[in-house]
């Protein structure tokens, strides 16, 4: 009879790492006070929405093997641009979200060209992009904070509870937003191919997929998903500044850091849109806990870095065993006769 | 094998405006640069106040990107860890200044050394993704920051004991960054120009530096030929740590405070130069008398958008559009001349 070693396989921790994550805080919620109410549960979910629109577009942008740091402020652009249409220039609310989207969609075709038509590193243009950004707010609104006026019906929806749910409807219009993406990029060809261009672009190019435009259509899904979040997020909360979310740590910081912890590989074609949002709603349970901002940048700066550390040294020992020629040592064997 | 033999038929012509650009275009503009400022402002570019401010602009930037020059010349893109590097250098001299000046101005280095040897570290041999990597360390490090010293800011004179040595610690620390050696030259712009010729002595006349170019060409035939890839990058980071942490004691002195933000903004403006100077982003090609003219460019460019009148937000814009033209015309160009 042949002796079987068990062994148990635990990469399924890894791989789910993020719902362990978001188990851990939940937990951890229980020895604190008023943290399952459903005033601190809507509040959350509500305030890590804008995140959670961040994270989808860096998240998208990273399976196609790109990063996209004008997220942020594409979703400050769409809050100033929305709120300064219909407070100031008296268009209705559909009117002035559209424009704001359509915005998106424009700075993302931008992005898309210079980084896959250009040639560019991605993470370049977008660091460019960011203070193009930067300097056309600050000309629309002369660097002022801009506020909903005295419409406040469309405010009201979208901060009610819907139903019994504890939850506001903005973070509902975000989880189905994002759920729709992550049905896109899973079950269609257009989103496999994303998949497939970022796991490597030269094999997907001599499978017959025109990886450029598939690499543009991700810049477009994210640069139009921030701004559609942030126009929803400056009616949501009332008022848009050009730092808009930025509580002491910035909101793309946190959208990267869940994109990591999420599990989200960095060189691109594995990982999920769902991933990142679990561990947003982690990471926005994660600063109830803290009550000070330095900790809770502390915090989640070391679980960054963790994750970063953990991926990098899997990847290091890989290399190790693998190596860069595999069969340097069965060609070595053929040589000498003994193979 | 029958038929013709296969005669390489691409591009063999070079365009002219890329070569010149590639090798000595940085000057070019500078020069027009400083022509259109003559005419712009009237004739009072040349006064000793409008040098004495273009200088000291150009000063701290300056500082910071003789290091990071390496860190991009080695193929690593951009070290995103620069704004925490300087902010942790002005806080750590500020906090040792009862120690005295010397002391505390070499811990304030030794952290900018320490940083850079850790990003060495996981970038060098573990193969770290470099940017990501280096920001997330930069976060890391604001937090570290924001609760040791509870996000305050440090002042120097009432951080120095009473003592009448700790309070000359204290004003040295002050004067390094108003210290002039004649009218209009200033310290800084001294002990920036001094940084870049070490520079350049490292970068041109040492072993380290040709080792560098062939690790920042393709990492893996320096792998292969020998080279001792760990160490080299772990020098590089850690000269750009050094140079981070000089700029970012000179620029908490200049300012008189230290806090965990006083480095913001410095990474994308650092790269601007060096990349307007003409260091490749892939890496292996530049020079640090480009990176030096890059410097000059920046400053001259900043001088006279203020000569213009355009306001700092609107300096955002022109700088987002200078940046991303000038990364065109780098890959456009090398394209053009088939290195790329």
């Amino acid at each position: 009879m042949m002796k079987r070693k068990i062994r148990f396989n635990l990469n399924f921790i890894n791989t789910y790492r993020c719902f362990f994550f978001l188990a851990i805080i939940l937990f951890c919620g229980l020895f604190t006070k008023k943290f399952f109410t459903a005033f601190n549960i809507r509040a959350v979910t509500g305030n890590t929405s804008l995140v959670m629109w961040l994270g989808m577009g860096f998240t998208t942008c990273m399976i196609a093997g790109h990063m996209d740091l004008t997220a942020m402020h594409m979703s400050t652009m769409g809050a100033l641009l929305c709120l300064g249409l219909h407070s100031q220039s008296g268009l209705p609310w559909a009117l002035a979200i559209l424009v704001a989207t359509l915005s998106g969609v424009a700075i993302g075709l931008i992005n898309g060209t210079l980084a896959t038509k250009f040639e560019i590193p991605s993470f370049i243009v977008t660091l460019g992009m960011q203070f193009v950004l930067k300097g056309l707010m600050y000309i629309y609104t002369g660097g002022a904070e801009l506020s909903i006026g005295r419409d406040y019906a469309f405010n009201e929806l979208l901060n009610s509870a819907v139903g019994p749910l504890p939850f506001s409807l903005y973070f509902i219009i975000t989880t189905v937003a994002i759920f729709l993406v992550w049905i896109f990029l899973r079950f269609t060809r257009t989103g496999r191919n994303i998949y497939m261009v970022g796991g490597n672009v030269e094999t997907a190019w001599l499978a017959g997929i025109k990886s450029r435009s598939v690499t543009t259509l991700a810049f477009v899904i994210s640069s139009t998903g921030c701004a559609l979040g942030g126009a929803l997020n400056g009616i949501y909360s009332g008022a848009a500044s050009i730092t808009m979310g930025e509580k002491g740590i910035s909101p793309l910081m946190i959208a990267l850091t869940a994109t990591i912890i999420g599990g989200t590989s960095l060189s691109g074609g594995k990982g999920s849109v769902i991933w990142t949002w679990v561990s947003l709603i982690a990471i926005g349970f994660l600063k109830s806990l803290f009550k000070k901002t330095e900790q809770q940048v502390l915090v989640i700066a070391a679980i960054l870095i963790v994750c970063i550390v953990y991926e990098t040294l899997a990847q290091y020992r890989r290399s190790k065993v693998v190596g860069t020629r595999p069969n340097l040592h069965n060609e070595h064997m053929r040589e000498i006769g003994k193979a | 094998m029958n038929g013709a033999q296969k005669v390489d038929k691409r591009k063999v012509e070079i365009n002219k405006f890329s070569l010149i650009f590639n090798k000595l275009g940085i000057y070019v503009v500078v020069l027009l640069l400083i022509v259109a400022g003559v005419i712009l402002s009237g004739g009072q570019f040349f006064s000793a106040s409008n040098i004495q401010s273009i200088l000291e602009a150009s000063a701290l930037i300056g500082m910071v990107s003789a290091g990071l020059m390496f860190v991009v010349y080695s193929g690593n893109m951009n070290d995103m860890s620069i704004p925490m590097t300087m902010a942790m250098a002005g806080m750590l001299t500020v906090q040792f200044i009862n120690l005295g000046f010397i002391p505390a101005l070499l811990i304030g280095i030794a952290s900018g050394a320490l940083i850079g040897f850790i990003n060495g570290l996981m970038i060098g041999k573990f193969r770290a993704h470099p940017i990501i990597w280096s920001w997330g360390f930069n976060l890391l490090l604001s937090g570290i920051v924001r609760v040791v010293w509870q996000g305050k800011q440090l002042y120097a004179d009432t951080v120095a004991k009473p003592t009448e040595f700790a309070q000359r610690a204290a004003n040295t620390f002050y004067a390094i960054s108003r210290t002039y050696l004649t009218s209009f030259i200033s310290l800084m712009a001294v002990v920036m120009i001094v940084m870049f010729v070490i520079a350049w002595f490292i970068h041109s006349k040492t072993s380290f530096g040709q080792k560098l170019k062939i690790i920042g060409t393709n990492y893996d035939v320096a792998k292969f030929s020998g080279i001792n890839c760990t160490k080299v990058l772990i020098t590089a980071y850690m000269i750009c740590g050094v140079c981070a942490a000089t700029g970012g004691i000179f620029f908490s002195a200049l300012r008189k405070t230290s806090s965990y933000e006083n480095g913001m903004g410095y990474d994308f403006s650092c790269l601007t130069t060096v990349l307007l100077g003409g260091v490749q982003l892939c890496g292996g090609k530049g020079s640090v008398i480009g990176a030096f003219g890059g410097v000059l460019a920046y400053s001259i460019l900043n001088n006279i958008l203020s000569w213009i009148g355009l306001d700092t937000y609107s300096k955002y814009l022109v700088q987002g559009i200078v940046f991303l033209f000038i990364v065109w015309l780098n890959t456009y160009s090398n394209r053009k001349l088939g290195k790329a």
